[in-house]
């Protein structure tokens, strides 16, 4: 300490204490307003890299929620679409069987092949269901529709695969192939579905006992094969929704405990903060006391 | 041997003359009390020299030496050069420190981080976009995202660095108006010289120029601020005052040499204000790091891609070189491929973004060192200003108690002319007249 006191010291050192108390509360203030530790970099330099980092994780996993969201919106879609083609798939088997047990007149069967024939064109409306605008069953050609309405059967999309990234590096496929299902129709003899529905309503019109033949025998399993690969697909696109839910729930994990980090190195401890604060005030009244009284008195006071 | 008859009365003026003296110096310090840069004055008394009497004992023979009063030996002021030159040391430190605080306080706010304004959200929206696109290929409105969002990220990218580039001149600018013609350093180096050649004369007429010794001495600390600055003074109490790294004594006797080069190294305001915008600065690191994140990220953005989203390699001249209907989701035909728009999605996090947090990192901590330094060295400078205020400042309890120290003094000496007086009194009118 000097030896030496004078009133333009203890004016200096009461500013200057009046000062850093004040800085102090005006930070304190600032915390407690925005409700974060970090209003500029330099408060925090390490922290608000941090920051940035967990920011942009976050920001991350909410994209990648979204994409989930949107993969099952698409499955759902999907699964509608093929929950119809199964309808109608069991409605012509049930045809097949009525109409191969020889009780039906060729009138009835010809009705029977219209009904089919309707039946078909309600397969291929299915098939060109969209999502938000794309067509779900043409693999990646999203702007074609993936079968004309009418006699052409052919597929006209492809076999590329149509996926949602659900984290970092892992994507799920949500695209389901519909031609192993339908095929190309009568012309391709693959088998597949529109090729069995053309021929059952042939061989219901045909007439002959041998169409009656093939309706409860190739035309029946033929119609069962299908529903099996139907099935399947079901299956494939009902796993897909559990993989992109579980990635949605784990996912939530993660923003939870990053955000749980994030806060504790961004967000202000209010408690801490508000004691901190009224320490600041309390300390800057006291300063603003001292200053009003002591610096006044002087020698002067006490002469006459 | 007697002593001389009117030799009381000497004494006794000399006294109040030297009172008198010392009640105007405590008088001028009271006066002077909240002047800035004032130093304390004491008047320096001294007994006369005494008249020697020979013999003034009839017994032993032995003489004396009476006392002949008080004379002022000179006004001096009270001041600790030690203390000078140790504040001026601090004080061009604290210059110098407050000097890059400011101006990186600036850059850092530039930088507008965290906010939902600064590149790192922008970012954050760019790779939505991507993201949205990718869900939804073939829609106009993502691809419309995706290049307003680029557009937004790149142009905040150039705003940010255009203000760098301001905050980076107007640094030279400061330094300019500074050092240049009627700049600060120039007009107070012709003041201390003038001060100088006025001291000078002052001194060999044996008057101690308190007054322009205190301006000087305060010039001297204003000077300090801009640089580092050491003072010599000459047997001819003309001050050489040495500036950074100049070559020459910016003061030499009643010389100016300016102007003169400075080095980033000579300390100060001018010093630190060199250092900012030198090839290691601060401010020059900012603007490369800035390029260095701006050129990853046009460089990752359009790798997969076989036209360019992004054009310009620099912070300054990054900028979207596509138009909407033209990003890509895919590389391939199908409307519905999406593995670029994933790809550019999973950019997210990556070496742009990255290498961005560290920069921001960097400018927070370059803020952080240069506010911590400041204060430090604010601590340090007020206490050698206390200290020297405690040699050189004026306390009025102290100026009260010489006023009635002095005041006193002067009744007692008029008392003693007093007393003289009666005595002379005495001789002339009560020894009456002989032989009448």
């Amino acid at each position: 300490m000097s030896e030496r006191i004078t009133p333009a010291m203890v004016t200096s050192t009461t500013l200057n204490d009046l000062n850093a108390t004040l800085t102090a509360m005006q930070r304190s203030t600032d915390e407690l307003s925005s409700g974060k530790t970090i209003s500029e970099p330099s408060n925090n330099p390490y922290g608000v890299s941090q920051v940035i980092d967990l920011q942009s994780q976050l920001e991350g996993l909410s994209a990648y929620e979204g994409d989930a969201q949107d993969g099952i919106s698409w499955e759902n879609t999907a699964s509608n679409a093929m929950q119809s083609m199964s309808q109608v798939a069991q409605r012509v088997r049930e045809l097949l069987v009525q109409g191969a047990n020889g009780t039906y007149n060729q009138n009835d069967l010809n009705t029977m092949a219209l009904q089919v024939e309707q039946l078909t064109e309600g397969v291929k409306q299915d098939a060109n269901t969209q999502y938000a605008g794309q067509y779900i069953f043409s693999g990646t050609a999203t702007t074609t529709p993936p079968y004309e309405q009418g006699a052409n059967d052919e597929y006209k999309g492809n076999e590329e695969t149509v996926s949602r990234s659900v984290g970092p590096g892992s994507s799920v496929t949500i695209s389901t192939n519909i031609s192993q299902l339908l095929g190309n129709g009568e012309g391709s003899g693959d088998g597949k579905l529109l090729d069995t529905l053309r021929t059952v309503a042939k061989d219901l019109r045909g007439g002959t006992v041998e169409d009656r033949e093939a309706l409860g025998t190739t035309d029946l399993q033929k119609i069962d094969g299908n529903i099996e690969t139907l099935t399947e697909l079901q299956a494939t696109a009902g796993s897909a929704t559990d993989q992109l839910q579980t990635a949605i729930t784990r996912n939530e994990d993660l923003q939870t405990s990053i955000s749980g980090a994030l806060s504790n190195i961004d967000s202000t401890n209010i408690a801490t903060v508000s004691i901190a604060y009224a320490n600041e005030q309390a300390a800057y009244s006291a300063a603003l006391r001292a200053g009003a009284t002591i610096v006044q008195e002087s020698l002067l006071n006490f002469l006459s | 041997m007697s002593i001389p008859t009117l030799q009381g009365l000497q004494t006794a003026l000399s006294g109040l003359v030297a009172e008198q003296a010392a009640l105007d110096t405590a008088g001028n310090n009271i006066a002077n009390a909240n002047t800035e840069g004032y130093s304390r004055e004491t008047a320096l008394l001294e007994p006369n020299p005494p008249i020697p009497i020979p013999s003034i004992s009839a017994q032993t023979g032995m003489g004396a030496q009476l006392g002949a009063g008080v004379t002022v030996e000179t006004i001096s002021r009270i001041r600790n050069t030690y203390l000078d030159a140790q504040y001026r040391t601090q004080n061009s430190a604290l210059s110098a420190a407050t000097a890059q605080s400011e101006v990186l306080e600036q850059a850092q706010s530039a930088f507008n981080e965290p906010s939902s304004a600064g590149i790192a959200s922008q970012l954050s929206n760019f790779w939505n976009a991507w993201n949205d696109l990718a869900n939804s290929p073939t829609s106009e409105a993502a691809k419309e995202a995706v290049a307003a969002t680029g557009e937004q990220l790149a142009k905040t990218f150039n705003e940010l660095s255009s203000q760098l580039s301001t905050i980076s001149s107007q640094t030279a600018e400061q330094y300019n108006s500074l050092v240049g013609p009627q700049g600060e350093v120039e007009t107070y180096a012709k003041q201390i010289a003038q001060l100088n050649g006025q001291i000078k004369l002052s001194e060999e007429a044996n008057q101690p120029p308190n007054e322009m010794l205190d301006r000087r001495d305060e010039l001297l600390d204003k000077l300090s601020a801009l640089a580092n600055i050491t003072v010599t003074e000459q047997p001819n109490h003309m001050d050489t005052v040495t500036f950074g790294e100049a070559a020459k004594p910016l003061v030499e006797g009643t010389t100016v040499n300016w102007p003169q080069e400075l080095t980033e190294s000579s300390g100060g305001r001018l010093g630190a204000l060199l250092a900012l915008n030198g090839p290691k600065g601060a401010l020059t690191g900012l603007q490369e790091g800035l390029n260095g994140v701006a050129s990853t990220l046009a460089a990752t953005v359009n790798q997969p891609l076989a036209k360019q989203f992004f054009s310009g390699e620099t912070a300054a001249t990054l900028a979207v070189a596509v138009k909407s209907p033209e990003v890509q989701a895919s590389g391939t035909a199908s409307p519905g491929g999406n593995e670029v728009a994933k790809a550019e999605a999973a950019l997210r996090g990556g070496a742009a973004e990255q290498s961005y947090a560290a920069l921001v990192e960097k400018v927070g901590s370059d803020v952080r060192t240069a506010n911590d330094n400041a204060t430090n060295l604010q601590t340090t400078v007020s206490a050698i200003n206390d200290q020297r205020e405690s040699v050189s400042g004026v306390s009025l309890d102290e100026e009260m108690t010489n006023l009635i120290t002095y005041q006193r003094g002067y009744q007692a000496s008029a008392r003693t002319l007093t007393a003289m007086s009666e005595m002379l009194e005495t001789l002339i009118e009560h020894t009456g007249v002989v032989g009448l």
